[in-house]
């Protein structure tokens, strides 16, 4: 287990340094010039050419990667200052470090994650469980159609849409806001309910539908059928047999979507206000903020790398068939 | 003067992605229904009765309470050397004093220009080029310590540090030259600005000495980068995030791209202060709030919205319609003119004949655009270069786009054929996002009728202005803007129409070089009467406009926003097209 681990590990780092390489000279493919967005108003060669010397764009493409990734490693000394391990710079468009802004935003993002992972896995497998028992009855096709309209709205609609109608109109819940587990752990999470549940709509739908076509799947096996004719109960081989057979599947989706809003939601936070990775992640792009696009795509690509070895390593629990070799 | 970065990509993506940049208003249906017509009151010279305190109080107005703000964009400085996009200056008032500033009267909205730090706009000597200017009494920073022209010395020279890159360099400029870093590095190369290039004889006077006359000085040291920085809390680049505080709030606390608290500084003395009431105890200003969210909460104003505005941003254009038709929400909207022109900029390094030029300004559909960008309450026909809220504002109209708001066809095939073109071809360049892509297929639509095929040419929206201010750049148009830093000319014209000032990012888009153009500039800037210099800034726009169309201006931008009703003594500063913060009031 340890040298899959291992193995596992150092093929993320490679992953990630790929990662870091695409994003650092795709960045410099793009006609814009960051140094345009830190230039006043008569914004002339010299101007831009200083700019480029104090945000360190005037050497070669190469030895500014290479500059960067030691950074990440050892900090770095730059015009503005020290900057510590791991040095993911300054922000271009207002010279604050970069992994300063990105541990101040991760809050809101990993609430955000963790409350709609709850609340899409809840959601979505008990949905897809019921209706795989009850397969062809009434609960199975209103779930089934549910499932489906849920799976094709998008957040940017439902978003605002759940804003009107329960913040503004009913006044159930509150309209999404930043957490701050300092001073109001109570509002962090009812800040972080509305955002989560609209955000937990398109994935539910998609692990109900999911969930139900694994179970169906699964107890129609041969070894879902001689635990029947052995004389176990349905429930025992409901969960025992069936549900351990459609594990693997759920979990290793789970485990890239977990990822993924670990990285940030970028439209749900859009669609809030809320400060997170995502909206940082926007923020960036729209400033050509290469530092900031750097940290928050390796922060991101981290979160997945991190997952889908986790959830490689989950299999050998799941599923004993499974050899780490 | 620039609108703000982020706020316009996100919205519009055109707003002020460079230096240039003004818009307003986005893709949609504007609504027309029941827009007033803004009035302009052109600025005055105050005298130093004018620039006592405290400031004229708002009839019903009291103290107390939290004003909300929400943003759609960051701040990204708060260091006084850096502001200069509007929602900055938007937010300057509040915590940083200047030489002179804009003092609005809450009744009748006429705005004066006084003496802020500085006990009026300033001694001249005959020849406008030394400039004298005495500190009030009972100046202090938050820390109760008190502001000397030494502080205000120093605040300039940081400004030729190589780090402030981002604040206007007019008053560096004029003191120094263009090549104004060579003259002088700044503060931390451990020498001053000598005595011959600012002075101060004393703890209350500073004295500028500059190259040239310039008679608008008083205007300039408005701007929010005129300043006193003390020397001993200067933290150079990190001075950015806590700078010390000479207005009446003072920065409480600042998280970059999510919050802004300013509360009270009790060390700032409304007796010398003429412009800030100060209202509220508090301003809580919220970032990075996408639009439209941003305009529905304010219209919604549930809660603590109630009591909520946005400084700098007009409302988003998908909610005009709903605005502008319900008359619950007129009694808490603002809609007045911005000192910031839209043109479309033709290339006259491509499009050389002049006769062409005018062709496209007859054919060009200023109705229709004005539609696309969002109607009347977003912005007004405009035919001329500067705004109507500059000093000197002439109306003229060469082309008759008022009267043809629709185009004249025709007329620019008369013109085509008698300059001997036909089958005219043209590439325009637009940012690509939904305002942009509707205006350029109005656009296209609008040409087509006088026999002109214009090529569309979507470009990244950030890479917008790098791209069309090269100057060897493939495009025959593309639309840009430029707001005005004061109520004056000489921030329009020398920077948008020098032929001297063609190179890769300045905002000369056209490449107008007209030695008459370049000869009038020169000339108009040595004017030392400052009303003469502004009649004069107007001919020469309208001889630019008229003879060498290099540019087609087509709307004056208008600020229209709606703000909760919990909130009065909402007042507004068309200098910089903002809502003037130094009225607000918590009912």
């Amino acid at each position: 287990m340890l040298r899959f681990l291992v193995r596992r590990a150092l093929g993320a780092i490679v992953i990630l340094v790929l990662i870091s390489a695409v994003t650092y000279f795709l960045f410099f493919a793009l006609p814009a010039d960051p140094a345009l967005l830190s230039c006043g108003k008569n914004c002339g060669p010299q101007e831009v050419a200083l700019i480029h010397h104090n945000l360190g764009l005037d050497q070669p493409i190469p030895v500014q990667y290479w500059h960067y990734m030691v950074g990440l490693f050892v900090g770095r000394d730059m015009p503005i200052g020290h900057c510590d391990a791991p040095c993911f710079g300054f922000s271009f468009a207002n010279q604050q470090p970069v992994w300063d802004i990105i541990k101040d935003r991760y809050p809101d993002t990993l609430t955000l994650a963790i409350m709609g992972a709850a609340i899409f896995l809840t959601i979505g497998v008990g949905l897809g469980l019921i209706s795989a028992a009850k397969q062809g009855k009434l609960f199975d096709k209103i779930a089934s159609g549910v499932s489906l309209t849920g799976q094709s709205v998008q957040i940017y609609f439902i978003g605002p849409l759940a804003i009107y109608v329960l913040a503004d109109q009913l006044g159930w819940l509150d309209h999404g806001h930043d957490v701050d587990w300092a001073h109001n752990p109570v509002g962090s999470i009812t800040g972080m309910l509305l955002p989560a549940l609209v955000m937990s709509v398109i994935f539910w739908s998609n692990y109900s539908r999911q969930t139900r076509s694994l179970m169906v799947e699964q107890l129609s096996e041969e070894h879902v059928r001689t635990a029947r004719a052995k004389g176990m109960s349905s429930r025992y081989v409901f969960f025992r047999y069936a549900l351990r057979g459609a594990m693997g599947p759920i979990v290793t989706i789970f485990g890239i979507d977990l990822g993924s809003v670990f990285g940030g939601a970028i439209i749900t936070e859009t669609t809030f206000g809320l400060h997170g990775i995502g909206q940082l992640a926007v923020q960036a792009v729209l400033q050509t903020d290469l530092p900031l696009e750097m940290g928050v795509m390796l922060f991101g690509a981290t979160a997945i790398v991190i997952f889908n070895v986790l959830i490689d390593a989950s299999y050998a629990f799941i599923d004993p068939r499974v050899r780490l070799a | 003067m620039r609108k703000s970065h982020y706020a316009a990509m996100l919205a519009v993506g055109a707003l002020s992605l460079s230096a240039c940049s003004s818009g307003g208003g986005g893709g949609g249906a504007g609504g027309t229904a029941d827009v007033a017509k803004p009035t302009v009151q052109q600025i005055t010279l105050g005298t130093a009765a004018d620039s006592q305190g405290p400031a004229p109080a708002v009839d019903g107005a009291k103290k107390g309470g939290t004003v909300n703000d929400l943003e759609q964009s960051d701040f990204n400085h708060l260091d006084p050397g850096q502001l200069y996009v509007s929602n900055q200056q938007a937010i300057a008032p509040l915590y940083s004093r200047t030489l002179t500033n804009y003092k609005v009267d809450p009744k009748s909205g006429k705005t004066t220009l006084v003496g802020d730090l500085a006990t009026d706009t300033g001694e001249a000597s005959a020849d406008k080029k030394t400039w004298t200017y005495h500190l009030k009494d009972g100046l202090k920073y938050e820390d109760g310590s008190a502001i000397t022209s030494q502080d205000i010395k120093y605040g300039i020279e940081r400004l030729y540090a190589d780090f402030e890159t981002e604040g206007p360099i007019y008053v560096q400029t004029w003191l120094s030259g263009t090549d104004y870093r060579k003259a002088y590095q700044g503060p931390y190369s451990g020498k001053d600005l000598p005595d011959s290039v600012i002075s101060t004889p004393d703890d209350k006077t500073i004295v500028f000495h500059f190259q040239a006359p310039h008679a608008d000085t008083p205007y300039a040291m408005q701007m929010p980068n005129i300043s006193p920085i003390p020397k001993a809390k200067d933290t150079k680049q990190k001075y950015d995030l806590h700078p010390v505080s000479t207005g009446p709030y003072k920065i409480e606390t600042y998280n970059p791209g999510k919050s802004l608290v300013l509360a009270r500084n009790t060390n700032w003395d409304p007796k010398t202060d003429p412009i800030r009431d100060a209202y509220p105890d508090k301003w809580n200003f919220e970032i990075s709030i996408p639009d439209p969210g941003l305009t529905q909460r304010l219209m919604a104003e549930s809660g603590q919205d109630k009591y909520s505005l946005t400084l700098s941003q007009s409302a988003n254009p998908t909610q005009m319609a709903t605005i502008l038709g319900d008359p619950k929400y007129k009694s808490r909207t603002v809609n007045q003119y911005q000192p910031f022109v839209d043109v479309l900029s033709i290339n006259t390094s491509r499009v050389k004949d002049a006769r062409v030029r005018q062709a496209i300004e007859y054919a060009f559909p200023m109705k229709q655009i004005q539609q696309t960008l969002g109607g009347e309450a977003q912005g007004e026909i405009g035919t001329n270069l500067m705004s109507p809220t500059i000093g000197g504002y002439k109306s003229y109209d060469p082309f008759d786009k008022v009267t043809h708001p629709n185009g004249d066809p025709e007329k620019a095939k008369a013109l085509l054929k008698e300059a001997g073109v036909s089958n005219l071809k043209l590439t325009l360049a637009f940012a690509n996002n939904e305002k942009w892509q509707n205006f350029a297929t109005t656009l296209k639509n609008g040409l087509a009728k006088a026999g002109i095929d214009l090529q569309l040419q979507a470009l990244d929206l950030t890479s917008y202005y790098t791209l069309v201010g090269k100057v060897n750049n493939p495009y025959d148009l593309y639309r840009t803007g430029w707001g005005a830093d004061w109520s004056n000319g000489s921030t329009v014209l020398p920077p948008t129409e020098d032929g001297r000032q063609v190179a890769d990012g300045l905002p000369n888009y056209s490449h107008l070089n007209d030695s008459h153009v370049n000869s009038e500039i020169d000339r108009i800037n040595a004017i030392t009467d400052l009303k003469q210099q502004q009649a004069a800034w107007e001919q020469l726009s309208e001889y630019i406009v008229k003879n060498d169309v290099p540019s087609i201006p087509y709307f004056y931008d208008k600020f229209f926003q709606i703000y909760g009703d919990g909130l009065g003594g909402v007042t507004y500063n068309q200098n910089i097209g903002v809502i003037n913060a130094n009225t607000v009031y918590v009912k």
